[in-house]
This record gives structure tokens, C-alpha cells and sequence, in this order.
């Protein structure tokens, strides 16, 4: 018994380093952020190449969509399946600080996940749609399109908060996962 | 540490340059998309042929993006079955380990100290990871071979090497099938 701790221990610091993000997911990850912050602050909106990366945000969103039905198992939607009482149970559990730990998003991250593609979806349908002549200069489609990148703003944010507290509350760095592909959970923690 | 089928770093460099083909090849998808969606706008019907083409490209790239997705999910599917593979060969290897261990009657420093033995470190370092005298280590050490019935580190080791190499290569694959249903 001793000695079977001594080697699942044995890594640094008894880290056990999971690989979870396939390159695919975290290429989408990365590309989506880019063109997120192209169209929200750097391409003018009336300007084609605004176009160009809305197209290339609505391919990304499909392709992870795909990837989302066919990917290997922590990408899979069954992974992180949306249920807001699930959610509800990871805020508490978190404060009390006996959350468990997910190698795929957690309940609550998954809810935002399925947020933020949607509204991007939403963006990107909005956006075709203004540059159409049917809908060309209909007020409230760009109502919807600002507002959608509002909510998306808020929404990033949220994402942003929501990945730093569950990093410093389960101790697993959840920004360098997205870039290497690798949870690092540490010694002790069951992971599910 | 690769013949026994650990993912190395060439399928990994492989997965990462078909993940980029295929986000590189949605891209232009995207491109295709919309350029026929804007010239139906201007053009409408005109230009049917134009429109076909262009219709037709995006099409082909989505098929082939199709087969680079699939193709991607085996590459990924195969290092995980040969991670847990690996998992369970040492998980198999602690088992034997923890069975002769039990079978020598060792005591939970003695397993602790042999244990370290087995990974090769030398007596000083044990003394240092288990805050302990060298000499108390030495002690130690001379309790595990007299009960293992060897006459030294080097045969200790081989204990375990024989057991590893007499054993048919499939009991550990199998066990790794077992481990993966």
C-alpha cells in the first residue's frame, strides 16, 4: 500500500498531467478569440474584410459544432451536456470548496461555452443579413448585431473571471490547458 | 520509452499539422460561402455557371475537410488507447512489485526504501528523501536482500527484469485491453 502511493506520487510534486484539449479544440479556442478581437475593435465594420472575419468566426463555430459530435471524448458535447442545476451545484460546491474537478469544462463553464457560440452565431447571422439587400438598412437586425456583441463582451468577461477563479479555487491551470493541451491536477484531487 | 507505444512527439506534430489543415481548409470554406452568397445577391441567376463552380469548390472542401476530421479523430483515438495502455502496464509492473514486496514480508520502510532501490537512486539520496542516517538505510537495505534472498542491488533489479522479460509481451496487452472496456 505504501509503496503504490509512493509511485503515483512519484511525478513533480505528485502532479498528474492529463492530457484533455486535442489540438483541434485549442486552435479553434485561439483562432475564435483572434477574430473576435479583429471584428470588435481593429476591422471597421463597413469595411469587406469585416466581413471576411465574421465568415471565418461562423466556420469556426460550426467546425467545433462537428468536432463537438464526432471529436474524441472531452471535446464531445457529452461531455460538458448543458444542465443549469448542475451549474447551480458547481457555484455552491465551489464556494464551499468541495467542487470536483472536470477534466471537460465544468457544468458551469459549459454554460458559458454554449453561450458564447451562440451568440456568435447570432453575430454572424445578424451580420449576413445586414449585408443583404432584403435586410440592408432594416434598423432592428443591427440592433440585434450590437447588441449580441455587447452580450458577448459581458460574456467574455464572465469567461475570463470564471477561468481564473476555478484556476486559483481547483488549483489547475486552466489557461495553460488551452495552450498545451494538459490539465495538471494536482496530487489527491479525483478528477472526473 | 516509444517502442512500447507511447504517442510520440512525431504523432503529436502530426495532429497538430492536421488540426491547422482543417481550420485552414474551413477558412477558405467560409470564403467560398460567402462569395457565392454576395455574387447571388449582385448577380442573382446570371451568372449561374460562375455560381456553380464556386458552389461546387466549397463543396469539395467541405468532403476532403470531412475525411481530415475523421482522420484526426483516429490519430487521437489511437494515443489515447496507447496511454491507457501504458497506464495499465504499470499499473501491472506495481502489481508484481506489491506482490513480491508482500511476498518478502517487508515492512513498510523496508517497501518504501526498496522501492527507491528499484529506481536507482543510491543510499545517501534514500537517506535524504526519508530523513534518515545513511547508515539506517544501509541497515535497511541489507534486511530487504537477505529477505529477498539476493546478494545485492544489481539482483534485486533482475528480480523484476525477469519478470518482465519472461512474461509473454501479450498478458501485458491483454490486460491493457481488459483495462480499456
Amino acid at each position: 500500500m505504501n509503496a503504490k502511493l509512493e509511485t503515483r506520487d512519484a511525478g513533480e510534486a505528485g502532479i498528474r498531467i492529463i492530457p484533455v484539449w486535442d489540438p483541434l479544440v485549442r486552435l479553434i479556442h485561439w483562432s475564435l478569440v483572434t477574430t473576435i478581437v479583429l471584428n470588435g475593435f481593429i476591422t471597421d465594420p463597413e469595411r469587406k474584410l469585416h466581413e471576411y472575419v465574421g465568415y471565418a468566426a461562423l466556420a469556426l463555430v460550426i467546425l467545433r459544432l462537428v468536432w463537438g459530435l464526432v471529436g474524441p471524448r472531452h471535446a464531445r458535447f457529452s461531455a460538458f451536456p448543458p444542465n443549469p442545476i448542475a451549474a447551480m451545484r458547481h457555484i455552491r460546491d465551489t464556494l464551499s470548496r468541495r467542487s470536483s474537478l472536470h477534466l471537460s469544462h465544468n457544468p458551469l463553464g459549459a454554460l458559458m461555452v454554449y453561450n458564447i457560440w451562440g451568440t456568435v452565431l447570432l453575430l454572424c447571422a445578424t451580420g449576413i443579413m445586414m449585408g443583404t439587400i432584403r435586410f440592408f438598412g432594416v434598423e432592428w437586425v443591427q440592433e440585434v448585431h450590437e447588441a449580441a456583441f455587447t452580450w458577448l463582451m459581458i460574456s467574455v468577461g464572465l469567461h475570463l473571471l470564471g477561468v481564473f477563479a476555478e484556476t486559483w479555487m481547483s488549483g489547475v491551470p486552466l489557461v495553460r490547458a488551452m495552450v498545451d493541451g494538459r490539465k495538471r491536477v494536482p496530487a489527491g484531487r479525483e478528477a472526473e | 520509452m516509444n517502442e512500447t507505444g507511447k504517442p510520440g512527439p512525431k504523432t503529436k506534430r502530426r495532429a497538430i499539422a492536421l488540426a491547422g489543415l482543417i481550420v485552414a481548409n474551413v477558412l477558405c470554406t467560409s470564403f467560398f460561402a460567402m462569395d457565392v452568397i454576395t455574387d447571388f445577391e449582385s448577380l442573382g441567376t446570371d451568372e449561374a455557371f460562375h455560381l456553380t463552380v464556386e458552389a461546387g469548390a466549397a463543396v469539395v472542401l467541405v468532403v476532403g475537410t470531412s475525411f481530415m476530421i475523421l482522420e484526426l479523430r483516429r490519430i487521437l483515438q489511437r494515443n489515447a488507447s496507447m496511454e491507457i495502455g501504458i497506464r495499465a502496464a504499470r499499473g501491472e509492473m506495481q502489481a508484481v512489485i506489491d506482490k513480491y514486496f508482500a511476498e518478502w514480508r517487508l515492512s513498510d520502510a523496508e517497501r518504501d526504501v526498496a522501492l527507491l532501490l528499484l529506481k536507482g537512486l543510491d543510499n545517501e539520496t534514500i537517506a535524504s528523501i526519508r530523513g534518515t542516517a545513511t547508515g539506517t538505510v544501509r541497515a535497511q537495505c541489507a534486511g530487504i536482500y537477505a529477505k529477498a534472498g539476493v546478494d545485492g542491488r544489481s539482483q534485486l533489479m533482475s528480480v523484476f527484469m525477469e519478470e518482465l522479460l519472461s512474461e509473454p509481451l501479450g498478458a501485458l496487452r491483454d490486460g491493457a485491453a481488459a483495462e480499456a472496456a
